[in-house]
């Protein structure tokens, strides 16, 4: 293959042809000046109305910008896991189905959802979560592990493995933001596509080997596996009336982080 | 010597000799767009350019996204800026954070407005967002200048720039029964912000979209009371009853009345497009501050 004349994409370092105008696998525009701020995060592509995304034998087509719906043509043969609140339509040919997961009764008490749905090709399905927001498009890699904020997940393909990862630390869970557990998602020998929902706006950024930021917990949506997560408390006294405290979450590098502009707001002690 | 025009900002009125202009450098407003006025006089704030920078001192904003635009601060040296402790979205670690002091204490805490202020300084990088979808509003404040800003809209200000807070005087009571409840449509207190010596940037979120109008002496206008979003201190403000024709009172009345609030100029008001619903039961009115009324005639 002549990758000389092959355009990489600067969000999922998928090669494409010349000719594309956005990327095959992720549906990042391919002629639109990456975003970065000063400061590092680069912002989620702002994926064009109507944008085909290619996995297996199956497309994703993106529908909307303000909240956008992800529409699934399902090839013969491919499926997709989702939780099944976030469905908004599908034929009746895409057979549905229930995947067997560990831990139902730790699931429940956690508040994640008890079942994880499925359903099968050939056929339509789609997709929206009820907020204004951006869709994550990140094809995994083989080997990648990438942990996700529960609820975040609008659906991954057959191909990436689901755990979930319980959260270390009582005052992780307590004022993390998080809850008890957080998704993972694992691709295995061959590249996945993994969808996710974020509130308002989406950023990542890549850590450092040791490298670390403070985070309001609730805008946390993703990050490698690598990254630790560590919440911190920071008085603001006022005197008189005692004042309050702020919980950020550490994250330390290496590894990349994701954010949502619109975040959940975790319990204070104000 | 050729020198390049100068360029002064529908939005924030400052005026730059800067060339190759993209964005206003105190504002962050697009350079290269038609400016969107209604036929009502209503100037709809630009879109900021996603990672426009906003210059102020030594340090700058960068405003980031657009559903729910992000405000980055790199702050330079000392530079410092304040904001309401539940906006923070994230920040270097190297940042000080930490508290400023109020005044009137019980009285915000019963208000229901944030007990205190946290304030960031530098060197580094601060950010800061809200949990709605909407615009940063930047007011850039030149010297002397005040403003007015309705409470739980404020999001981030500069070092420069003076925090206040008053009283709104803008109430309407309503009897039920026995129980009286007192109703305060723009809230019991009002922000104001003031640039007493020299220029500071003021960021506010407007849910929805943002727009603002210019008032002459003695010009009024009527705006839902929960729209607005910040207004000069030079505009004055009451309640206005405006009572529509064909209804009558009855026991699950909705009041018959619209509550609107008067703005009389001069000076700028501003108002955003997604507001609160307004808490008015309906029920008797038996006492309000200083308001006109109208009555339709079928």
């Amino acid at each position: 293959m002549d990758t000389g004349t092959r355009v990489e994409c600067q969000w999922c370092k998928s090669q494409n042809t010349p000719d594309a105008r956005s990327c095959f696998t992720c549906g990042a525009p391919l002629d639109v000046r990456n975003l970065v701020s000063d400061s590092g995060w680069r912002e989620a592509p702002r994926l064009r109305d109507m944008t085909e995304i290619h996995f297996g034998r199956s497309t994703c087509q993106v529908e909307g910008e303000i909240v956008p719906v992800a529409e699934i043509a399902l090839g013969q043969g491919d499926w997709v896991y989702f939780e099944h609140h976030v469905m908004l339509w599908k034929d009746e040919s895409a057979a549905m189905s229930v995947m067997p997961l560990g831990g139902g009764i730790k699931r429940a008490f956690a508040g994640m959802p008890f079942i994880i749905t499925v359903a099968q090709g050939p056929g339509r399905i789609a997709f929206s979560r009820d907020a204004t927001g951006e869709l994550v498009v990140l094809p995994l890699h083989p080997g990648v592990e990438l942990d996700v904020r529960e609820h975040a997940f609008l659906l991954a393909s057959h191909s990436i493995g689901y755990s979930f990862v319980r959260i270390k630390g009582l005052k992780n869970i307590l004022f993390g933001g998080q809850g008890m557990f957080m998704d993972r998602f694992v691709a295995g020998n061959e590249q996945g596509l993994l969808i996710l929902h974020g509130y308002g706006n989406v950023f990542e950024r890549m850590l450092q080997p040791g490298e670390s930021i403070l985070l309001e917990p609730g805008a946390f949506l993703y990050k490698d596996a690598s990254v630790t997560m560590q919440v911190e408390t920071q008085r603001l006294s006022s005197g008189l009336f005692g004042g309050t405290g702020m919980n950020l979450a550490r994250m330390t590098g290496p590894g990349r982080i994701g954010i949502q502009s619109m975040y959940v707001h975790h319990h204070t002690d104000d | 010597m050729a020198t390049s025009p100068s360029y002064t900002c529908r939005w924030c009125g400052m005026s730059t000799d800067a060339p190759n202009l993209v964005s206003c450098p105190t504002c962050g407003a697009p350079v290269d767009v038609r400016d969107r006025v209604s036929a009502s006089g209503w100037y709809e704030l630009p879109a900021i350019p996603d990672m426009a920078r906003l210059q102020f001192g030594r340090s700058y904003c960068q405003i980031e996204g657009s559903y729910v635009p992000v405000a980055d601060f790199n702050l330079a040296g000392d530079d410092g800026v304040y904001f309401t402790h539940h906006l923070l979205l994230w920040k270097d670690a190297g940042v000080d954070i930490g508290p400023m002091a109020l005044r009137g204490g019980w009285k915000r805490m019963f208000a229901g407005l944030p007990l205190l202020m946290t304030q960031a300084r530098g060197p580094g990088h601060v950010a800061f967002s809200r949990d709605a979808p909407g615009e940063v509003v930047p007011v850039p404040l030149h010297r002397g200048m005040s403003v007015d800003v309705r409470e739980h809209i404020f999001m981030v200000a500069t070092s420069q720039v003076q925090y206040d807070w008053f009283t709104t005087g803008v109430w309407f009571q309503t009897k039920e029964g026995d129980d009286t409840e007192t109703h305060y449509p723009v809230g019991m207190y009002m922000d104001r912000f003031t640039a007493p010596g020299t220029p500071g940037l003021l960021l506010l979120h407007a849910h929805g979209n943002a727009f603002i109008r210019q008032l002459a002496p003695g010009e009024s206008l009527l705006i839902k009371p929960t729209a607005l979003l910040f207004k000069d201190s030079t505009v004055q403000m009451h309640l206005h009853f405006e009572h529509p024709a064909g209804t009558w009172r009855s026991w699950r009345s909705w009041g018959d009345r619209f509550v609107w609030l008067r703005l009389t100029g001069p000076g700028r008001v501003s108002v955003h497009s997604a507001y609160d619903k307004l808490e008015d039961p309906g029920t008797n009115l038996t006492g309000s501050s200083p308001a006109t009324r109208y009555q339709w005639r079928g």
